[in-house]
């Protein structure tokens, strides 16, 4: 699962960035488009597992072009590449989203940005089961802690290196070994408390010693 | 040090992984990402936002204190008010508008002395001792001496006046309560 993601992750940062990051610190605004329409999906995507309302994923990713549009010149190609740089923009958005909604209540979970995939074969009742499964498996998701999800959502969903989530999250590559270990525990034994997984009482034991 | 996901889980991620892969910007975002590039403000900055909308913490915090401490010198007066009219209501009911007629300034404790006095060589009236021979007019004063510290004389009456009256008195000083 790591590889196919690895290689489509290289696959997506392939391109010359630093040129659109030239011409948008120099004024050109066009290079915009042009960065959005190859990282705007995978920044959806990231805000989107970690957000509960598809329309403040939305915002946020539209929130971070306006940064970079406003300020590239913060972008520092030392650090690492503009897709990682524009994750870690989505990051502290997402914070910050965060921190904003604890003051409100939560009335449901968003789940229309899941868009469901039908295979043809499938009967309506493996549909309905289906969907239903997914639905739980992202509430158990979005009932992580936030630093737990995002790890989650960078190495697991999004299948980017380590190195390049521990660029992200500004934080060393072990920390991000060690942070993704507790939340797919965490998420191992809320999943089995929903019963969509199956624990061994051996098993039970060693995650509930890791969470 | 990271662990293997667990074979239901993994199917599970997997089966999300591919749901999110679905996902696609929606007309509204790339229509706000054009605008962005086309030079506009950013649509979502047009349109105020409800954390803009919303009253600055420290300026509620500040209204509320505001209101408090107006409520609290409202209340105040309107108790120093009450408070101010049911003393003026006790005091016309519990004091009386105007003096007795039996008042008197002067302290009920007081104790009136007769003491005997004769004009010396100088011409000051001085106190003599009763029993001695008189050499000149004696007189009596009057002294009342209250038990507020004050003194007065009361009055100056020549002893042929008072003769009978002070002859029983031995010392010639007559003590009298009030």
């Amino acid at each position: 699962m790591r590889r196919t993601g690895e290689a489509a992750y290289k696959m997506r940062t392939a391109g010359d960035d630093s040129e659109h990051m030239a011409r948008l610190a120099a004024g050109d605004p066009s290079a915009l488009r042009e960065l959005y329409q190859r990282h705007g999906r995978a920044l959806l995507r990231f805000s989107s597992a970690m957000c509960r309302s598809r329309q403040a994923a939305e915002d946020l990713v539209h929130d971070t072009f306006v940064a970079l549009l406003r300020e590239p010149n913060l972008f520092d190609p030392a650090q690492g590449n503009v897709f990682g740089y524009l994750c870690g923009v989505l990051r502290h958005r997402v914070s910050r989203h965060f921190r904003h909604e604890r003051r409100l209540v939560a009335l449901e979970v968003d789940d229309e940005g899941a868009h469901q995939q039908v295979s043809p074969g499938d009967s309506p009742a493996d549909e309905i089961a289906r969907s239903e499964m997914t639905r739980a498996f992202r509430r158990a998701i979005l009932e992580l802690p936030p630093q737990h999800r995002e790890v989650i959502a960078l190495c697991d969903l999004e299948e980017l290196p380590y190195a390049t989530v521990a660029n992200i999250l500004n934080c060393p590559v072990g920390t991000v070994r060690s942070r993704l270990h507790r939340a797919r525990a965490l998420l191992t034994l809320r999943l089995a408390s929903l019963e969509l997984v199956e624990l061994s009482d051996e098993s039970l034991r060693a995650q509930e010693g890791l969470s | 040090m990271t662990q293997t996901l667990h074979p239901q889980v993994e199917t599970l991620m997997r089966r999300f992984s591919r749901e999110l892969a679905q996902i696609s910007p929606s007309d509204d975002l790339d229509a706000r990402i054009g605008a962005l590039v086309a030079g506009n403000r950013p649509a979502r900055q047009i349109i105020p936002t409800r954390r803009s909308r919303q009253l600055p913490r420290w300026a509620a915090a500040a209204a509320v204190a505001a209101f408090a401490i107006i409520l609290g010198v409202f209340i105040g007066v309107k108790l120093e008010r009450n408070a101010q009219q049911q003393a003026t209501a006790a005091d016309a009911t519990h004091e009386p508008a105007w003096l007795p007629a039996d008042f008197s300034m002067w302290p009920a404790d007081s104790v009136a002395l007769q003491i005997p006095a004769e004009y010396s060589s100088s011409g000051t009236l001085v106190a003599v001792d009763p029993k001695a021979k008189a050499t000149g007019k004696r007189y009596w004063i009057d002294v009342i001496v209250s038990n507020d510290g004050t003194l007065r004389i009361e009055k100056v009456v020549p002893a042929e006046a008072t003769k009978n009256q002070n002859e029983g008195s031995r010392d010639g000083i007559t003590l009298q309560t009030q």
